[in-house]
């Protein structure tokens, strides 16, 4: 039985009357692709930003990698990696200095930074840019360059808060398979929130989250042959009643 | 406490400020514009009494006006680092939100004390002030206290508030109080009981009364030296300094936030 990465039980938040996760049952198992679709608002974003202990539950607990989010935050944020949607890098500084800067937080002493940060650079393209200012980096780079940033401490599970927003599709491509041989590589759990379901697809599952609720769990091919439609969108039609693209709401 | 994070976040203020040349500028410049300008003035007021060069009285002052600024400014970088997403980045990593304000609040210390310093250098052979090593060393800790002080202080007021704009407004209310309540222009006993009172909340009077005590003790008899005794100066500034860090930490933590501010656009 592999263990889990992830598990929430009946996790919720409430900001003042709004109700932005209601209770959430979740269990995310070791190494796996698993993606959080929904429009925004759904609750996504909020649902990474509990689990990553940025947030406080209103209700309901979880669990990263056996650790309580509410009371022992820092050995989860020790074993996960956020990239989020905006990119948290110093522009001023340089790729190399941001890097050497989240090295330090993150309590890594140079002997194992140094040679990490080389390796991460080298394998995310960044080689040539290491050393300029990260305002002078392309989009598609900087995201780069928040991975590396995600990545520099080994986590145990990487969440992925819409990672591809505001990239062009070479730009996305160049990311997924990034991600895609991290995971090969190291059996990295990864979770991923995304309002297209062309990034879901990929996913080993998903969950549909919609108005801060669970609308549909499952692989994309069971989701798909339970719901008897040919899409993951029309799936997220037939469990919610309206479509996943925002067509003239808010 | 993770000594490698705070280490960090203070190696990442020196870098910013240094690469900042207008900054650098400004903060080392600043205290001679006022030195000509407001000196010049005061002097011939004060001319006449003969106990004092009102520029030598001065020289204290425009050091504890470096570090009001220098420290004031430092923290700033908190709500820049918010506005830029660089505070989710610390947010995230796992430490206590206390080493943060402790980073914090060192950075703006460094920094401060590095341009008070600078200052000192240039100034105090302008006024022909030449402090024993007693009192440069006394000097320098009280700008190194101060610079803590102001900067937690600092730090609590750029946490509690969401913009820059916010910030310059905050900064006007703040910065030009202190500044004319601390004894830099004028000693503090000549105000009434009211301002003087208002006066004795004010970390910076603390920090301008023992430069005081470092420099003008020649002329301590005549009235201009430190008011106060060194070891209060001492003690309110780090009771402030403690006081700072302690009501910073959980308001950096409000970051969390993040999300809350895009849910109440919604709303």
């Amino acid at each position: 039985m592999t263990a889990a990465a992830i598990e929430a039980r009946g996790l919720g938040k409430d900001f003042g009357s709004i109700r932005a996760l209601d209770q959430l049952d979740l269990d995310v198992r070791a190494g796996e692709f698993f993606g959080l679709l929904g429009p925004n608002g759904a609750g996504k974003t909020t649902t990474v930003h509990l689990l990553a202990t940025l947030l406080a539950p209103t209700r309901g607990t979880a669990r990263v990698v056996g650790h309580d989010v509410a009371q022992d935050d820092l050995a989860v944020r020790r074993a996960i990696g956020l990239v989020f949607q905006d990119t948290t890098l110093d522009r001023d500084l340089t790729v190399q200095e941001n890097l050497r800067f989240a090295a330090r937080l993150w309590n890594l002493p140079a002997r194992l930074a140094v040679p990490r940060i080389d390796a991460l650079v080298r394998q995310f393209g960044l080689g040539e840019r290491r050393d300029d200012p990260v305002r002078t980096l392309s989009g598609g780079m900087r995201r780069a360059a928040d991975l590396a940033r995600g990545m520099l401490h080994e986590p145990r599970v990487l969440f992925l808060d819409e990672p591809t927003a505001g990239l062009d599709p070479r730009a996305r491509r160049s990311l997924w398979e990034l991600i895609r041989r991290l995971r090969e590589a190291s059996g990295l759990t990864v979770l991923l929130t995304t309002h297209y379901v062309e990034e879901a697809e990929p996913c080993d599952r998903v969950a549909v989250l919609d108005h801060g609720r669970l609308a549909a769990l499952g692989t994309p091919a069971d989701l798909k042959r339970d719901t008897g439609v040919a899409s993951l969108e029309e799936v997220f039609l037939a469990r919610t009643g309206h479509p996943l693209a925002e067509t003239g709401a808010a | 406490m993770s000594t490698r994070a705070v280490y960090g976040i203070v190696v990442r203020e020196l870098v910013r400020f240094l690469r900042q040349r207008g900054r650098v500028l400004a903060s080392v410049g600043r205290p001679f514009v006022w030195l000509i300008f407001a000196g010049a003035g005061y002097a011939a007021v004060f001319a006449g009494r003969n106990e004092i060069d009102y520029r030598v009285y001065m020289a204290p002052g425009l050091l504890g006006m470096v570090v009001m600024f220098g420290a004031l400014l430092a923290a700033l970088s908190t709500v820049t680092d918010r506005d830029a997403g660089v505070l989710r980045m610390v947010l995230v990593a796992p430490i206590r939100r206390g080493t943060i304000a402790l980073g914090k609040a060192l950075g703006a210390t460094v920094l401060a004390t590095t341009q008070a310093v600078t200052v000192s250098v240039l100034l105090l052979p302008l006024v022909h002030l030449r402090p024993s090593l007693a009192g440069g060393l006394l000097a320098l800790s009280a700008v190194m206290l101060s610079s803590l002080a102001l900067g937690a202080l600092g730090l609590v007021l750029a946490a509690s508030i969401r913009s820059l704009e916010n910030f310059a407004g905050v900064m006007n209310f703040v910065v030009f109080p202190m500044l004319f309540l601390s004894g830099a222009l004028y000693p503090v006993r000549h105000l009434g009981p009211v301002l003087r009172m208002v006066a004795y909340v004010n970390p910076l009077a603390y920090g301008v009364d023992l430069l005081k005590h470092a420099l003008l003790g020649a002329w301590t008899g005549a009235g201009y030296g430190g008011e106060l005794s060194p070891s209060l100066d001492v003690a309110a500034l780090v009771v402030f300094a403690v006081l700072g860090l302690l009501a910073a930490a959980p308001l950096l933590a409000r970051e969390g936030g993040v999300t809350r501010t895009a849910f109440r656009q919604r709303a």
